[in-house]
């Protein structure tokens, strides 16, 4: 096992649907086939463990979003690499999240960009549907807005390109900045 | 590429933006006065739908499969639907910037019902039957929206008697329109932009008698005789207050979708023609005003039945088409040069000669897609609009047969182009065919003069 003296963060944001979770685990699957110690923390997992309850309204996802920073930084600063995928739709938002890990560890953001028509053709879950039933209220993209990223460190397209080239381009731009081999 | 926002005006007639009321716009007056003017000739039908989205994509309404609000389900008796945004198939210009790159800002342009995605947002039209549905592109954009301004009004009852309630619901619609128009102008990323204003049609169609001196029924110093041009002047300030807040160099584009004029009757359309024996009633109509519908007819021994509107759909009963048709379709083409010869006699309640156009729809487009009328009608070039209804005692009303209207759709509207850079020639540049608005815009967008 291969150990890093410091970790780092590679946070995923994109509209539900648009492939960050599929991308962080692939990617998560080659680095840890490298030997790294890698976690991946995505919103399912968030909210039925460090974030049970937490509701979707602006101020609730907020302070979800900062539990979930706490956790990524105190896995950094230990070594290991974290891919956090969430919708995280709020610029101010990940302002806040950067500025807590960035404080111990580096801190890498991913936009995963798929137009909406293209995630409510996907709709993995089976949530837009429903959200444009309007069954879900607070649903990124149909009655909340997603701001994207303005100057993100990785821009993926999951229409234009396969899973496979996004996840080498991540990998690349891992490899340039922190010498993973 | 250029940034360029096209400011559309439902119904807006030459004669009121570059004439009478030019000298008392400070904004409109300027765009039009120092841009480059055309008069723009409408579509077959010169109707709201199809006409913007004529424009939009530059294809005729028979490309489009848009002959008006309503059309008839081919080969049924009572089926009918609203055209809507689902039905169209070509390329709107913003989606045409789109694969450029340009974002754009859609508000209000018909028919945008249900929204559809676009790269950008996107308010639908006045077709929305609520705000209680979905009407943006993204769908977000409805909250967004909502927050900051209420509920979103997509049109006003107009074709009431309470015209004060007319006026106030224009000046509270256009405001609130400009309102939306603004912030989306201000807080989103764009490079082009179209909105439509419906309140200009609504407020010809509740007032046109009140301010048209040439108007049949014109009553000089009447207590409306102002609001079309108080009407404009508060839109021409909106206008002003809008351009104020966007890049300076933007392109402007004033346009409307067809004209206004005033109308002076209603031709009852189904009594002509079950007098000249193409219709037949099952019995007498028992009141005046009633409409037509498919058990009054005697469909056994009836050829045609038409439509009501600013213009006429005509219908065949075609044998193997219809339910109980009884033209057979190798005698239709005759039936249609008779009718038309039928109607080019038609002369008004005095005996005044009237010009009257009947065409079948393969005669006015290169394609004709979806549910097209048989024949559509003009009468007396759009002067005189259908009367759909039958048991009148006339086949002359002095009212429209479905509430208070006063205007008549007219052929001509208005098509500016005003560069604030003055890189264009201004003046007067003649006519211009609707269809061809689109790519005309899209050559001074993309700064490429051989696109035309």
């Amino acid at each position: 096992m291969k150990h890093l003296n410091k970790g780092f963060v590679v946070w995923f944001t994109g509209l539900p649907g648009s492939g960050k979770t599929t991308l962080a685990k692939n990617v998560a699957k080659i680095l840890r086939d490298k030997g790294y110690r890698v976690e991946v923390i995505d919103g399912d997992w968030a909210r039925k463990t460090i974030s049970l309850g937490a509701g979707y309204t602006r101020e609730e996802r907020r302070i979800h979003l900062h539990r979930v920073a706490w956790v990524a930084r105190l896995l950094a600063r230990n070594g290991v690499i974290v891919l956090c995928s969430f919708v995280s739709p709020y610029r101010d938002v990940r302002k806040m999240i950067r500025e807590i890990i960035e404080e111990e560890a580096p801190f890498i953001e991913v936009y995963v960009y798929c137009p909406l028509e293209e995630c409510i053709r996907r709709d993995p879950k089976g949530l837009y549907k429903k959200a444009l039933r309007g069954e879900i209220k607070h649903f990124t993209g149909i009655s909340d807005p997603y701001e994207p990223p303005e100057n993100p460190d990785i821009v993926v397209d999951t229409v234009k390109y396969s899973i496979e080239e996004n996840v080498e381009k991540i990998i690349n731009y891992l490899a340039k900045r922190f010498g993973i081999n | 590429m250029r940034r360029a926002i096209v400011i559309g005006l439902d119904c807006a007639p030459p004669r009121i933006l570059y004439d009478e009321l030019r000298n008392e716009l400070n904004v409109l007056g300027k765009l039009v006065g120092e841009g480059q003017r055309y008069i723009m000739r409408s579509s077959h039908p010169p109707i709201t739908i199809p006409a913007w989205m004529v424009m939009a994509t530059g294809k005729t309404p028979g490309e489009l499969g848009l002959y008006g609000f309503r059309h008839r389900v081919l080969g049924s008796y009572d089926k009918m639907y609203i055209a809507d945004s689902t039905r169209i198939r070509e390329e709107p210009i913003w989606n045409t910037l789109g694969k450029h790159g340009v974002n754009s800002i859609v508000v209000g342009v018909p028919p945008s019902y249900p929204p559809r995605p676009i790269k950008g947002y996107l308010i639908s039209d006045f077709i929305t039957p609520d705000h209680t549905k979905r009407y943006t592109w993204p769908p977000w954009l409805k909250k967004e929206i909502e927050n900051r301004f209420g509920p979103y009004i997509f049109d006003v009852v107009f074709r009431i008697e309470d015209r004060d309630k007319v006026a106030k619901g224009l000046w509270e619609m256009t405001e609130q329109h400009f309102k939306v128009l603004e912030y989306l102008l201000t807080n989103k990323k764009w490079g082009f932009a179209w909105f439509v204003e419906i309140g200009v049609d609504r407020l010809h169609h509740a007032f046109w008698k009140y301010w048209d001196r040439n108007h049949p029924k014109h009553v000089s110093g009447n207590k409306y005789e102002q609001i079309i041009p108080s009407y404009y002047k508060f839109l021409d300030e909106k206008i002003g207050s809008l351009l104020e807040k966007i890049p300076k160099d933007t392109l402007v584009f004033i346009v409307s979708d067809h004209g206004a004029k005033a109308m002076k009757g209603a031709f009852v359309v189904n009594q002509w023609l079950e007098e000249k024996g193409y219709l037949k009633l099952k019995k007498k109509p028992e009141k005046p005003g009633e409409d037509l519908k498919p058990n009054m007819i005697d469909w056994d021994h009836t050829k045609v039945w038409g439509w009501g509107g600013y213009y006429s759909r005509f219908f065949i009963n075609v044998k193997g088409r219809e339910p109980n048709g009884i033209v057979e379709p190798s005698d239709v083409p005759e039936l249609i040069e008779e009718l038309k010869d039928e109607l080019r006699k038609i002369k008004g309640p005095n005996g005044e000669v009237w010009n009257t156009k009947a065409y079948a729809p393969r005669e006015l487009y290169p394609v004709v897609k979806g549910d097209p009328p048989d024949m559509m009608v003009y009468f007396d070039d759009l002067s005189w609009r259908a009367a759909g209804t039958i048991g009148w005692n006339t086949l002359y009303l002095e009212e429209n047969d479905k509430g208070p209207d006063d205007a008549v759709h007219d052929w001509y509207g208005v098509f500016t182009i005003y560069d604030p850079e003055e890189t264009i020639e201004s003046g007067d540049k003649g006519i211009i065919d609707i269809h061809r608005i689109k790519d005309k815009m899209i050559q001074y967008i993309m700064e490429d003069k051989k696109i035309v």
